[in-house]
């Protein structure tokens, strides 16, 4: 190491140090109101062949259920946020994926049951992983955060707390029609905050309700629902199985 | 005609050369078999030569280990090998360094005292650095489910093997969807969803699948296993109980493993 190597290291020992007080000094004082920080995630760059669909910037890729623009809010940190103004969908369509969505429910919690912090994120537009805020807050099982909405409960309640970031990674698989004109099922697999919560259950076509699509098709488009909370959402991309 | 020496050296030289890099291939691992039984489907041999190599996926760069969750057991946190056991019993023989399994080679390997049956998995591993040896020799290992289904470690960063026995392939059985391996010493992460498989009145009443994330890629996917992975032979499944030890291989490489939990899933037989 040199001088300046040396300057250097021993300016950044003294601003570490500094900066592990500081964290313990606010660390104290937030506990002490009884109020914790949530955790910084770091959200992580996607693999090399993901198709990002949303990195924070813009909403290019994406547009209201009329084919107009996407107007949800960018509020300046990285994320999205539902305000009213309609469900969106990307412009292209997907069958075979593996989905890396992240989500937070408001931090001001409002409502209850299905009224507090309710979004979803809707494979193909039909198939639907409900987003909700399910920290303390009860509602049908089959309608809770990472459930296949009224169809599949999640195996566990993995959920952070409203206004924390939180992760879903799924392997989705549309139904097909076969030769006999009757569905195979498709699948979904699902953890949540990387916790298993769907494990390869079947999707066997019927299209969730309030979905903004019907029928089995080998390509949809990957709509985010505006339920009137204004969940946020940031870092979403997807590999074409 | 007058003609330069070294013009006349020149195809002297170049056979020389060709031999020395005959010789030198033939000190390198093998990258494959044909003498070996042919997979179901009729396709491929057992370690295949010629099996398409799974086409390379840069994965994030690897973060920092996250925290498990709460209902997991934990298998290694960072300082003692007390959830694990040797083969016949008695104490670990691997070592625990800065906070990280190291395996040790020539002392065998290493077996959780508690069985599971379908489970979550997540741990962590880095392969030697720098690396040495070819194909299977380099920075290999193995995560066994049951002490039996293989999950293959070894450092695929541009080291060319047998598909079905390059890292994250079940071994000899069915290679990974894509290569998503970070570059040797670096940590990766698998995570691995392991249903297994159902035996009565001792046949196999349903397969064992397999699912899992390599630094967070999707490679295997909802994969059927058919049956106890080996080298150079056909699997077969040999009926057991609904509950088996998770065993790290040692292939006398230094790997090293880290963050190592399971959930135990609900769905496990009784």
């Amino acid at each position: 190491m040199n001088s300046h190597a040396f300057t250097r290291w021993r300016k950044a020992a003294a601003f570490a140090g500094l900066a592990s007080l500081a964290t313990v000094l606010i660390t104290a004082a937030a506990e002490k109101s009884g109020d914790k920080e949530p955790p910084v995630i770091d959200p992580g760059p996607p693999p090399a062949d993901a198709l990002v669909l949303f990195d924070g910037k813009d909403l290019s890729k994406w547009q209201n259920g009329k084919g107009g623009d996407a107007k949800w809010k960018l509020p300046g940190d990285g994320s999205m946020e539902v305000n009213g103004t309609g469900s969106i969908m990307t412009k292209e369509e997907f069958g075979d994926v593996q989905l890396h969505v992240e989500w937070a429910t408001p931090g001001e919690v409002k409502g209850e049951g299905q009224g507090r912090g309710n979004s979803g994120v809707y494979l193909q537009g039909r198939y639907e992983i409900q987003v909700l805020d399910s920290y303390n807050n009860k509602t049908y099982f089959n309608g809770q955060a990472g459930a296949f909405y009224e169809h599949n409960a999640p195996l566990v309640n993995a959920s952070r707390k409203p206004g924390e970031w939180q992760t879903y990674d799924i392997i989705f698989h549309p139904p097909r029609t076969g030769a006999d004109g009757k569905a195979i099922p498709g699948s979904f697999t699902v953890l949540h905050n990387g916790v298993l919560i769907q494990d390869h259950i079947p999707v066997n076509g019927d299209a969730t309700r309030a979905a903004n699509f019907q029928g089995i098709t080998p390509k949809g488009p990957l709509v985010l629902q505006d339920h009137g909370n204004p969940v946020r959402y940031r870092n979403i991309w997807l590999r074409k199985l | 005609m007058k003609t330069n020496k070294w013009t006349t050296l020149l195809p002297v030289i170049a056979a020389f050369s060709g031999v020395l890099n005959m010789l030198q291939a033939a000190e390198h691992a093998p990258v494959g078999y044909t003498d070996t039984p042919m997979l179901p489907g009729g396709k491929w041999h057992v370690h295949d030569p010629d099996r398409p190599q799974p086409s390379v996926v840069t994965p994030a760069p690897a973060g920092q280990p996250g925290k498990p969750p709460a209902d997991a057991v934990v298998l290694f946190g960072g300082t003692d090998l007390s959830q694990w056991r040797a083969q016949k019993g008695g104490p670990a023989p691997w070592n625990v360094e800065d906070g990280v399994i190291v395996c040790k080679p020539k002392s065998g390997d290493i077996f959780t005292k508690e069985e599971f049956g379908d489970i979550q998995l997540h741990l962590e591993f880095a392969t030697p650095n720098p690396p040495h040896g070819d194909s299977q020799e380099r920075g290999n290992s193995g995560v066994f489910l049951f002490g039996r289904y293989e999950l293959q470690v070894l450092d695929s960063y541009h080291n060319r093997t047998y598909a079905d026995g390059s890292c994250a392939s079940i071994y000899g059985q069915s290679p990974p969807l894509v290569n998503a391996s970070r570059p040797p010493g670096e940590w990766q992460t698998y995570d691995v969803v392991f249903i297994a498989p159902r035996f009565k009145e001792g046949k196999l009443a349903s397969p064992a699948y397999i699912t899992v994330f390599h630094n967070g890629v999707l490679v295997q996917n909802h994969t059927e296993i058919l049956g106890d992975t080996g080298h150079r032979i056909l699997a077969k499944y040999r009926p057991h109980g609904p509950k088996g030890p998770l065993k790290l291989q040692d292939h006398g490489n230094t790997t090293r493993y880290r963050n190592i939990w399971v959930r135990p899933l609900n769905t496990s037989a009784e």
